[in-house]
């Protein structure tokens, strides 16, 4: 039992006479959660907020007394015939429309179910791959709803027709929506593994091993030393990245299903373009963010710890893309999250070359200010031999 | 004689971790190197002499540019170590047991990448490559990645990459350290050759043998600092290597104490 302890105690030594270890191990994990559930709730906040602060436009076509009251005070009601309005409504400009049967009151007073006649109709007609069509829908839906269950079930809302889409997004506006929310969070951790997977072994393994001095101490100069990795390791992990990017387009069809229509031509070429311009300025960013946490690092294991904040907020800028539907430009100035936000826009086909333009500059200038305080630590003795 | 080599009042201090300062009194800095001055000329072998923590290993690696000293300056042909390292280090060669061979490569590519990177045209590092790897006998093993490679080898084979741009400074810390009698033999009947060779060569160890085998000139260092400068015979004043070095050790000791 004794020598038992005498192990317990001497791994407890190990553990906690190491500063950098029960940061990462303990104090680290609590501190991130509680980073990410504050910015995740906050986040989500603002969303509710703007929704409850949105009126969704809205058609009503022979809008019956009963309901007068409250859609005015739910919609902004818009003229127009329903023809004109679904038109609207598929290119964005309105949120619903909303077709009742002439006489709706007096047509539902007078129904009887045992009559075997089908119950007056309420058409809605809505955009599900538009997020304010589709919250305006579920909104004036629930409202009938409740009207229909107090009134007994004298009516029908959308009533199943062979002949009649209510919802004006196809299959692959759907499976588009679905997956600009997926794809950027999921392509931003694949790149971040596949930089993962090379820049701490080559940087913080050298250290380790011993074999840098070896390099600086060649007429080479330091910064060709820390450039020539930090391109080395970008066009690697960007071979990752892009087989990682293969496997996922082509798998795609299969996850949603082959229903949906979502084929690998969903995207032109020229999104494809654009996608591998973000790819490749967020490789350089990652790598770079990734080397310069190895360059201080004195082994691959601390770097590894090390590491875990700047995944943690990679994952952070994929989660958020999913929340933000603003089109801020000053949003694609942030790093890494401007890179969520435009894989989001290419998927969802509404992606502007100012927004990428922005994007790609903002990381390109990010990654040479990276890089330069790169080769500044190669300069440093106190970083690269005496730690 | 020519002087290839001026130290000048060189001084080094290391800032000590909160545990490194219980070790040493409480005192924040560690002075590694203190004002220490020396010349070596063209063509001799030049001992640095001292025990474990005397200041030798961080002398060298201020020669060799992969420190900067706090004051003080180094000239190797001329040129300052700290004002004109890349152009110093295009001159030296430098081995030490802190300079490490990625494993996963073969002594082969490790070799043209060294050569490369000094810029030695192709023809002259093929033919200087085929000499040096015949000469200790890594011909037989220029394929085989250096992880599979014996302690001898891998010493044989940094000592060849060390010098792979035909250097006329060179720098050994420790040289022979780990090694077994035949590599070390090897290793210093070559820097003998070098000599031979018109090289000039700064050796650093605390071997005696090695020094009274190899050196024309010995610069005893304790504490960091000088404390006996002088050919052999100066620092041996007729007696073995070994007591005179315990004699300027206890002088060395006893005046600073004084």
């Amino acid at each position: 039992m004794k020598t038992v302890l005498t192990i317990i105690k001497k791994e407890f030594t190990r553990f906690f006479k190491d500063t950098r270890l029960w940061l990462t191990a303990i104090v680290l994990p609590g501190l991130l959660i509680f980073a990410l559930y504050s910015a995740m709730g906050s986040i989500i906040q603002s969303v509710q907020e703007r929704e409850q602060n949105y009126t969704p436009t809205a058609v009503v076509v022979n809008l019956p007394d009963s309901f007068a009251p409250v859609f005015s005070q739910m919609f902004e009601l818009k003229e127009g015939d329903a023809e004109d309005g679904k038109q609207s409504v598929k290119e964005g400009e309105l949120d619903i429309v909303m077709v009742f049967p002439r006489d709706f009151d007096a047509l539902i007073s007078s129904y009887s179910p045992a009559s075997g006649q089908p119950a007056p109709n309420v058409e809605i007609y809505y955009n599900s791959s538009e997020e304010k069509s589709l919250t305006a829908f579920g909104s004036a839906q629930s409202i009938l709803t409740a009207f229909e269950d107090a009134a007994a079930n004298m009516f029908d809302i959308n009533r199943p027709s062979e002949d009649v889409a209510y919802d004006f997004a196809s299959a692959q506006d759907t499976s588009r929506m679905i997956l600009s929310m997926i794809v950027p969070m999921v392509l931003l951790m694949l790149l971040f593994s596949g930089c993962m997977a090379v820049a701490p072994e080559s940087i913080a393994g050298e250290k380790e091993r011993g074999t840098i001095a070896t390099l600086l101490v060649t007429p080479v100069k330091r910064g060709y030393v820390a450039v020539g990795k930090i391109a080395a390791l970008s066009v690697i992990a960007l071979l990752s990245g892009l087989s990682s990017c293969l496997g996922m387009v082509f798998s795609l069809p299969k996850l949603v299903g082959e229903a949906s229509g979502l084929t690998i031509s969903i995207l032109t070429a020229g999104d494809y373009a654009a996608l591998f311009g973000v790819v490749l300025s967020t490789v350089l960013v990652l790598v770079a963010i990734i080397a310069i946490i190895s360059a201080y690092s004195k082994s691959v294991k601390e770097a590894g710890g090390l590491v875990v904040p700047v995944m943690l907020l990679t994952m952070l800028c994929g989660v958020f893309s999913m929340f933000v539907t603003s089109k801020n430009i000053g949003l694609f100035f942030i790093p890494l999250f401007n890179s969520a936000l435009l894989i989001s826009a290419i998927i969802s086909g509404a992606v502007s070359w100012a927004y990428f333009l922005v994007t790609v500059c903002v990381n390109l200038a990010f990654a040479a200010i990276l890089v330069f305080v790169l080769t500044k630590m190669f300069g440093s003795e106190r970083i690269m031999f005496n730690r | 004689m020519e002087e290839i080599l001026q130290v000048e009042n060189l001084t080094k201090t290391f800032r000590l971790s909160r545990k490194q300062r219980k070790l040493e009194g409480g005192a924040a800095v560690k002075t590694a190197v203190d004002n220490l001055s020396f010349t070596a000329y063209k063509g001799e072998i030049f001992g640095l002499l001292g025990p474990n923590g005397a200041g030798k290993t961080t002398t060298l690696r201020i020669l060799a540019t992969l420190i900067k000293p706090d004051a003080g300056d180094a000239f190797i042909e001329g040129k300052s170590v700290v004002r004109d390292e890349y152009a110093v280090r295009s001159r030296i060669g430098f081995l030490t047991s802190e300079l490490k061979l990625e494993d996963f490569f073969t002594p082969d590519y490790l070799f043209d990448f060294f050569c490369e990177l000094y810029s030695v045209p192709t023809e002259t590092a093929a033919k200087r490559k085929a000499e040096m790897f015949a000469r200790f006998g890594i011909d037989k093993f220029a394929q085989v990645k250096v992880a599979n490679l014996s302690t001898g080898m891998r010493q044989k084979v940094s000592l060849v990459i060390s010098l792979v741009n035909d250097p006329d400074f060179i720098i050994f810390d420790e040289p022979t350290n780990g090694l077994d009698v035949l590599t070390a033999k090897t290793v210093t009947d070559f820097i003998s050759e070098l000599k031979a060779r018109g090289k000039t060569i700064i050796l650093s160890t605390h071997i005696f043998s090695l020094i009274e085998k190899l050196c024309d000139r010995v610069g005893v260092i304790i504490d960091g600092k000088l404390a006996a400068l002088g050919t052999l015979e100066e620092i041996k004043s007729g007696k073995s290597l070994e007591d005179s070095f315990f004699g300027i050790y206890a002088a060395f000791k006893g005046g600073e104490e004084q």
